[in-house]
């Protein structure tokens, strides 16, 4: 077997290897005081999700749909954390759902976590609805009125004794929709939300999905798009740049350097994989 | 209820939004190109499909197999029959069958869903009957794995790399596991042909089989081999539907060049 | 952190490793953290559908609120279990045309106005070949119309039109290189704050370890 054919049918586990030491190099250079800090280039995309909180007004209302699971937690929790904080901090009242099947609990203990940080009370400050099944009825429910699918919030309480729900009948009296997805419900707010009432709506979405939203977010179906890990650690630089968050806050910043070595790893790997194929295929002829 | 329901709608919904007419009109004349090739379908007038690349990949993975002395895996995606590309890919598995019996070539099909056993196992007892050779039909060649997708996925490892298949055939509905399966058969050496509508799969795919069927290619291939009129009526009509839109946006892009508004402002929806 | 937090980080440190130990090789470990997320994420489900969904939907209403009326839905919600049966299966069909009825009269037109006319009005924008954006729309337009010719199956790809669909095919690879090179970025992005949660949990066991031996329960 040649060099070249070598390289083409090398052992995967000789990747797991390097990608592994590569995910490792970060965390034990840290160790040895050697800290390395990648500062992110913040897209316009997800500039436009930040631009939007951070130009409302205390009181104004926000719906944050927070529509993933935990398997999905390690890109999307930090920005759901992210936005959140803002929020808390500027007195922005937040509503929330959850309508991913496994999500629910794992939401209610961000959002509690959260709130406790900024004193702030369930009721007044933030309502959480919890999760219904088949969400983009559920969606069309909550663009017209609360009530229809959500009589009670998350802890039993009846919507109508939320100070906060008094004036607050849809969706449509709120100031914009974040969604927060690892799903087709990303999807559902699109066609049967936004689509539908046409008030506001952003996204963030695992990497996976990322690719497939650029098409709404030039046509203007929405007006911003936080893409997966990398996008989570744009949004968290700009809150603490002002201020919304300190550095010891980070989650999605503290993997870029991880994610940059192991992106570095898979690159040169595809080289050389290309080089065994086209010198081979070069040598064959 | 209904007082409860009229307290709860807000009152400002019309009963026809005509800032959606546009919507209508073009949902009207989509619907009437589907009917109309769907009628000329049932009429048994013939309809024009161009042979799909894939199809020829698929003989030539058989044929291969065939060679080879190895059997055929056929892989029909890990969602149930209510999926339409669990149902594409059982047309295209009974064809794969009748492939497999005029050859004499062994066939495993491996299945996720209960439901789709038996629709499974008819296609390929119908495909040995149209070869002619209902009597080598095994029972066996069709297996029930298990309902969990990474379950189901290392059973069809398991199988790829016990029985060595010599051509891996996989169609229908995949998600995380294609590259896991399709990486598998790779390291097997066998030749693969792919095909799903799900688009975060195609890349896998793309990389690490032969030759894969891209999206909408999945259907009309199993409209081309099956000649179901609802099938090839269906996709004769959305073809014409496409060239209509291939045509508006050449002629609106025009258009909009030279500033003249009306045309795109038509199908401008609120 | 106390002993109770300590005992369900060390299990999902644990579970991690388990999971990892896949890239070795199949082994019972992996397959009881598999078995474990599966059951219990359907479990869970099962809870919450049980008290979110079908209590405030199906009991509070009807036996608590009076409205008989819902007893409609939950009858033809009912009835599709019995696909099951061989014999009664032709009564699920009236479910489900109801479900699918509403679905798609629900889906279509909006499908139709999000994912067709909204593209088409946004592709459709004025070319010049004066500046980069008006170019970058001139190849926009080409793009899309040469991916169309590729799904077009009613004329062979032959000639002018063939090679429109090869250049189709082209804008397809360039397409799924992107969600490739996202997918992996995705999952790194998951592999990355696994190790992260190790490297955050072993400084805490080293910690709570520290503190047992230094209370003298830890000899």
């Amino acid at each position: 077997m040649g060099f070249y054919d070598r390289l083409m049918s090398l052992d995967r586990r000789w990747i797991y290897l390097f990608v592994a030491i590569a995910v490792v190099l970060p965390i034990l250079l840290e160790e040895f005081g050697i800290p390395i800090s990648i500062p992110p280039y913040v897209t316009p995309e997800a500039k436009s999700v930040y631009t939007f909180v951070h130009k409302l007004q205390p009181d104004d209302v926000l719906f944050l749909a927070i529509d993933y699971d935990p398997m999905a937690m390690a890109e999307l929790h930090p920005v759901a954390r992210a936005i959140l904080r803002q929020c808390f901090k500027k007195d922005v009242r937040v509503i929330i759902s959850a309508l991913s099947q496994n999500g629910p609990g794992m939401a209610e203990q961000l959002i509690s976590q959260t709130a406790k940080e900024y004193n702030k009370v369930n009721g007044i400050d933030y309502v959480y609805l919890g999760y219904k099944p088949y969400p983009g009825i559920v969606i069309m429910g909550m663009s017209q009125n609360f009530k229809l699918f959500f009589p009670k919030d998350y802890y039993g309480n009846p919507l109508e004794s939320l100070p906060m729900m008094r004036k607050i009948r849809s969706i449509q009296d709120t100031k914009g929709v974040i969604d927060v997805a690892a799903g087709m419900v990303a999807d559902y707010w699109i066609n049967d939300g936004a689509g539908r009432y046409n008030y506001p709506l952003a996204l963030a979405v695992t990497g996976v999905m990322a690719a497939d939203y650029y098409p709404f977010l030039n046509s203007g179906q929405i007006f911003g798009l936080v893409s997966g890990m990398k996008g989570a650690a744009e949004y968290e630089y700009l809150a603490e740049k002002d201020g919304y968050m300190k550095k010891e806050d980070f989650i999605a910043n503290r993997s870029m350097p991880i994610q940059t070595f192991a992106h570095v790893v898979v690159i040169l790997f595809i080289v050389i994989g290309n080089i065994g194929y086209f010198m081979s295929k070069r040598k064959k002829v | 209820m209904i007082s409860y329901f009229i307290l709860n709608i807000p009152s400002a919904i019309p009963w026809f939004d005509f800032n959606r007419i546009n919507v209508l009109i073009t949902l009207a004349v989509f619907f009437c190109f589907l009917l109309y090739f769907i009628g000329r379908a049932k009429k048994g007038k013939s309809l024009f499909i161009r042979r799909i690349a894939g199809l020829d990949a698929i003989e030539e993975a058989v044929g291969r197999a065939t060679e080879m002395g190895r059997p055929i895996l056929y892989i029909p995606g890990i969602e149930d029959m209510d999926n339409i590309q669990t149902v594409a890919s059982m047309i295209i598995l009974g064809n794969v069958a009748k492939m497999a019996a005029t050859y004499e070539t062994p066939l495993i099909v491996p299945i996720c869903r209960p439901f789709v056993v038996p629709v499974a196992e008819e296609s390929v007892q119908q495909g040995y009957l149209a070869a002619g050779k209902p009597d080598a039909y095994d029972k066996n060649s069709v297996r029930y794995i298990s309902d969990e997708q990474f379950a189901y996925t290392a059973g069809v490892n398991g199988i790829m790399l016990r029985e060595r298949p010599a051509a891996n055939l996989m169609f229908g509905s995949f998600f995380a596991e294609s590259l896991l399966m399709a990486e598998t058969g790779f390291s097997t050496g066998a030749i693969q042909v792919a095909g799903t509508a799900n688009i975060h799969q195609l890349p896998f795919f793309v990389v690490a089989c032969d030759y894969t069927i891209i999206g909408e290619e999945l259907y009309a291939v199993s409209a081309y081999l099956s000649k179901e009129p609802k099938l090839l009526g269906t996709l004769k009509g959305s073809d014409l539907a496409k060239l209509v839109i291939m045509i508006i946006l050449v002629l609106g892009a025009i258009l909009i060049t030279a500033n003249i508004l009306w045309f795109k402002n038509w199908f401008f929806v609120q | 952190m106390t002993l109770v937090e300590m005992i369900w980080t060390s299990s999902a440190a644990l579970l991690t490793l388990f999971t990892f130990s896949y890239l070795y090789k199949d082994n019972p470990f992996y397959k009881f953290a598999e078995h474990l997320v599966v059951g219990v994420s359907a479990g869970y489900f099962a809870i919450i559908l049980y008290y979110g969904s079908f209590v405030p939907k199906v009991i509070d209403t009807i036996f608590k609120q009076g409205w008989w009326y819902y007893s409609i839905p939950a009858a033809l919600g009912i009835l599709m279990w019995t696909r099951f049966s061989k014999k009664f299966s032709w009564i699920s069909r009236f479910s489900l045309a109801f479900y699918m009825g509403i679905a798609v009269g629900v889906s279509i037109p909006l499908t139709l106005q999000n994912y067709v006319l909204k593209h088409l009005v946004e592709t459709t924008r004025p070319i010049n070949f004066t500046s980069l954006n008006g170019i970058w729309q001139f190849l926009v337009v080409v793009f899309v119309f040469s991916t169309l010719t590729y799904f077009f199956f009613s004329r062979e790809h032959k000639g002018a039109f063939g090679v429109s669909a090869k250049l189709g095919i082209g804008v397809l690879m360039i397409a799924f290189g992107a969600g490739f090179g996202l997918t992996v970025m995705g999952r790194v992005s998951l592999l990355a704050e696994r190790v992260l949660f190790l490297k955050d949990y072993l400084v805490e066991l080293k910690y709570f370890l520290y503190m047992l031996f230094k209370y003298g329960i830890l000899l």
